[in-house]
C-alpha cells in the first residue's frame, strides 16, 4: 500500500499532460482568486463543466488546484488592494495591507506565500496518512453510522461561514429537501415533479451550484459596480529573511495544526481556519501591540491556516463522503460524475487514483508558490479587470456550463432560477453554501435512515443503540446545542 | 407587520406548502415499504423541523430589531430582467443571440461607456466558449436561428 501511493503520488511529476494542467490550472487558480468575488467555490462551480471529458484524476486534479491556488491567491489582493479575493483570506487584509501601506507590500506577500505553501504542503501530508486510516474505520460503518454522520455533517452546517446557526440549518434543510424531488430511490413515487420527467433522477448537482455560487455572486457583485478600487505600490515580491522566519515558524506550525483540524470537521472550511488561526497567532504572540498594524505573526498565522484546511477539508470528503466546505461539495460532485465513489471502496479499489489526486495537491501547493514569488504583481493586475467585463463573461459561463452538463435547457433555467434564490439568500444573511452541503447530503440522510429503519423492523430509537451512530449523534447535538448550554451554564456560575 | 417578518413568513408559506403537496403523494404498498417510510414522511419531517427552526428565527427577529435589508440597486433587477429575456431568447431565437444581447445590455447596464468594448465582449466570449465545447469537449447545443445555420 505504501509503495503504491508513493509510486502513485509520484507518477504525477512524470506525467507531462498533468504537470501542464495543474500549471495551467495553477495560473487559472490564481487570476480567479485574485478576482475580488469568484473564490474558489464559484471557480470551482465554473470549472466542473470543462472537466466531463477529462479523465478522472486531472478531472479532480484540475478542481483540487482551483481550490488550493485560489485560496492562495485571495491573500494577494487582500495585501495589494485590502480586498480579500476569497473569503478564506479576510483575516489577511488585517495586517497584510496595513503592512504594505509601510511600503513592504513584497515582505507580505513573500511571508503570505511561505506560510501558504508550508500550510498547503503540511496538509497534504496529513491528508496522505490520515485519510487511508479514517477509511479503516469507516469500514465498519453501516447504514446506521451513516445515518448518523451525515446528521453529525448537518449539524455542522450551523456554524459554516457566514450566516446564524438557524439560518445556516434553515438553508441545508431547503437542501436535504431539494434531493428529495424526483423518484423515490425504494418506491419509484415521482416527488414534487409537477410532471417533468427530467426531474425524473433528481435534481442533479452542476446546474444548482452554479446557479447558488456563480449566479448568485454575479448578482451580488451588482451592487459594488460603483466601487473604486485602490492599489499599493509594490517593487518585487521579497522571500522572508531569517529574523522574520525566527518570528514566525512557530505562528505557521501551530496555524498548519488548526487549519488542518479545522478543515476535517464536516462543514468547516478555510474562512473559520483562517480567522481561528489569526486569533491565535494574536493570542500567543510577544508583540500583540503589532496586530492590525501590520504584523507578519498576523499574516502568517491567517495564511498558513487557511491553505492547510484545503487538505484537511479533503478527508472527509473523500473518505466519507461529507464535505468540508462549498468548494469541496463541488469536488465531491465532480467524484461523483467521474465514477469515484467517496468512502472505503475509493481507498481499496482505486488506491492509485487517489494518491495521485493527493500528488496533484502537493504539486499545485509548490506551483502557487512559484507564482506567488515570482508573478504576483502580475496577477494583483488581473483585479482591476472591471466588473462590467468580467461578471457578462460569467454569466457566458455559467450558461453554457450549466447546458453542458447534460444537454438540456432545463438545467440553464435551474440555474438562473437558483442564482436568483441564492442571491436573495444572502442578501438576507443566509449563507448558500448550507443549501449545496444539504443537497449533497440529502440523499444519504434519507436513504441510510430507511435501510436503517428495516435493519431494526422500524424500531428508529435502535439507532442509539449503536455506539458509533450515538457517538456520532452526540457530536450533532453538542454542535447544535452546545454553545447554548456553555453560555447557560457561564451565566449560571456569573 | 414589519417587513422584516416577510422572511419567515414567505419561509412558513413555503413549507406548509410543500406539506400539503407531500400529503397528495401516492401511497405504496405495506409490502415494499415494509417497516421503512412512505415517500411523503421525509419531506414532511424535514418542513416540520423547518418550520419549528422559523419560529425559532422569528423569535429571534424579535428579541433582536434586525434592521430591514435594503432595497437592490437597478442594477441587479437589471440583470435579473436581463435573465428573463435570455429565457425568451434562447426559446425564441437562439441561445448565442441570448448570450450577445444579454453579455452586451449587461456591460451597459453595469456602466461600461465604450460601446464597441461591450460588443467585443459579447462577440468575443460566447464565441471563444462555443469553439472550445464544439471542437474539444464535443458539446451539441440546442438547435436555433444560428444552431441551424451552424448544424444545418
Amino acid at each position: 500500500m505504501f509503495e503504491q501511493a508513493i509510486s502513485a503520488m509520484a507518477s504525477v511529476v512524470v506525467d507531462p499532460y498533468l504537470l501542464g494542467l495543474i500549471f495551467a490550472t495553477t495560473i487559472l487558480g490564481v487570476i480567479i482568486g485574485v478576482l475580488p468575488g469568484l473564490g474558489a467555490t464559484t471557480g470551482a462551480a465554473l470549472l466542473l463543466p470543462f472537466t466531463l471529458t477529462m479523465d478522472p484524476v486531472h478531472a479532480i486534479a484540475v478542481l483540487a488546484t482551483i481550490y488550493v491556488s485560489a485560496t492562495f491567491a485571495g491573500s494577494i489582493t487582500a495585501i495589494l488592494i485590502n480586498t480579500p479575493g476569497t473569503s478564506a483570506a479576510a483575516a489577511t487584509t488585517f495586517d497584510g495591507y496595513p503592512l504594505a501601506q509601510k511600503g513592504e507590500a513584497g515582505r507580505a506577500l513573500g511571508i503570505a506565500v511561505i506560510s501558504s505553501t508550508v500550510g498547503g504542503i503540511f496538509s497534504v501530508l496529513i491528508l496522505c496518512f490520515a485519510a487511508p486510516l479514517l477509511a479503516r474505520v469507516a469500514y465498519e460503518f453501516r447504514s446506521p453510522e451513516y445515518f448518523a454522520l451525515t446528521v453529525f455533517g448537518l449539524s455542522m452546517l450551523a456554524s459554516i461561514s457566514a450566516g446564524g446557526a438557524v439560518k445556516n440549518l434553515i438553508g441545508g434543510i431547503f437542501g436535504v429537501w431539494l434531493s428529495t424531488i424526483g423518484a423515490e430511490r425504494v418506491t419509484g413515487i415521482e416527488r414534487f415533479m409537477f410532471g417533468n420527467y427530467e426531474l425524473y433522477e433528481g435534481l442533479h448537482f452542476v446546474p444548482i451550484f452554479i446557479g447558488l455560487f456563480a449566479i448568485s455572486e454575479l448578482l451580488v457583485q451588482s451592487k459594488t459596480v460603483d466601487k473604486i478600487i485602490k492599489t499599493v505600490s509594490m517593487k518585487a515580491v521579497k522571500l522572508p529573511t531569517l529574523e522574520d522566519y525566527k518570528k514566525i515558524w512557530k505562528t505557521i506550525l501551530r496555524s498548519c495544526g488548526i487549519g488542518t483540524f479545522i478543515g476535517v470537521l464536516p462543514a468547516e472550511g478555510a474562512t473559520v481556519a483562517s480567522m481561528i488561526g489569526y486569533s491565535e497567532a494574536r493570542r500567543w504572540s510577544k508583540n500583540k501591540k503589532e496586530f492590525g498594524k501590520g504584523s507578519i505573526e498576523g499574516i502568517a498565522g491567517a495564511e498558513a491556516a487557511n491553505n492547510a484546511a484545503t487538505g484537511g477539508a479533503m478527508v472527509p470528503t473523500m473518505v466519507l463522503g461529507i464535505p468540508g466546505s462549498g468548494t469541496t461539495a463541488i469536488i465531491l460532485v465532480g467524484l461523483m460524475v467521474h465514477g469515484l465513489r467517496p468512502g472505503v471502496y475509493l481507498f481499496t479499489e482505486q488506491v492509485e487514483k487517489v494518491y495521485q489526486i493527493f500528488g496533484s495537491m502537493f504539486v499545485a501547493n509548490v506551483m502557487f508558490m512559484l507564482m506567488g514569488l515570482y508573478a504576483a504583481k502580475l496577477f494583483a493586475r488581473v483585479s482591476l479587470v472591471p466588473t462590467q467585463i468580467l461578471w457578462p463573461i460569467v454569466f457566458a459561463l455559467s450558461v453554457i456550463g450549466a447546458y453542458a452538463f447534460q444537454g438540456q435547457l432545463l438545467d440553464v433555467w435551474l440555474a438562473l432560477i437558483f442564482g436568483v434564490i441564492g442571491f436573495f439568500a444572502r442578501r438576507h444573511g443566509f449563507s448558500v453554501a448550507p443549501i449545496a452541503v444539504g443537497l449533497i447530503l440529502g440523499e444519504m440522510v434519507e436513504t441510510n435512515l430507511q435501510h436503517s429503519l428495516k435493519m431494526f423492523d422500524g424500531a428508529w430509537w435502535m439507532i442509539l443503540t449503536q455506539p458509533l451512530a450515538l457517538m456520532f449523534l452526540v457530536f450533532a447535538f453538542l454542535g447544535l446545542c452546545g454553545p447554548m448550554i456553555f453560555s447557560w451554564i457561564t451565566k449560571q456560575k456569573d | 407587520m414589519k417587513n422584516i417578518y416577510l422572511i419567515p413568513l414567505i419561509l412558513s408559506i413555503f413549507s406548509l406548502a410543500v406539506i400539503a403537496i407531500a400529503l397528495q403523494l401516492d401511497t405504496s404498498p405495506e409490502m415494499i415499504v415494509g417497516d421503512s417510510m412512505q415517500a411523503r414522511s421525509f419531506p414532511i419531517f424535514l418542513m416540520l423541523l423547518k418550520l419549528t427552526l422559523i419560529g425559532i428565527l422569528t423569535f429571534q427577529f424579535y428579541k433582536n430589531n434586525p434592521k430591514p435589508v435594503a432595497l437592490e440597486k437597478y442594477h441587479t433587477w437589471g440583470s435579473m430582467f436581463l435573465f428573463l429575456l435570455f429565457y425568451l431568447l434562447t426559446v425564441y431565437t437562439d441561445m448565442f443571440i441570448g448570450i450577445f444581447v444579454v453579455i452586451f445590455l449587461m456591460s451597459i447596464l453595469w456602466g461600461e461607456r465604450r460601446i464597441w468594448v461591450a460588443f467585443l465582449t459579447a462577440t468575443i466570449t460566447p464565441g471563444l466558449v462555443f469553439l472550445l465545447f464544439d471542437y474539444v469537449l464535443k458539446i451539441r447545443f440546442p438547435r436555433g436561428i444560428l444552431m441551424n445555420l451552424y448544424y444545418g
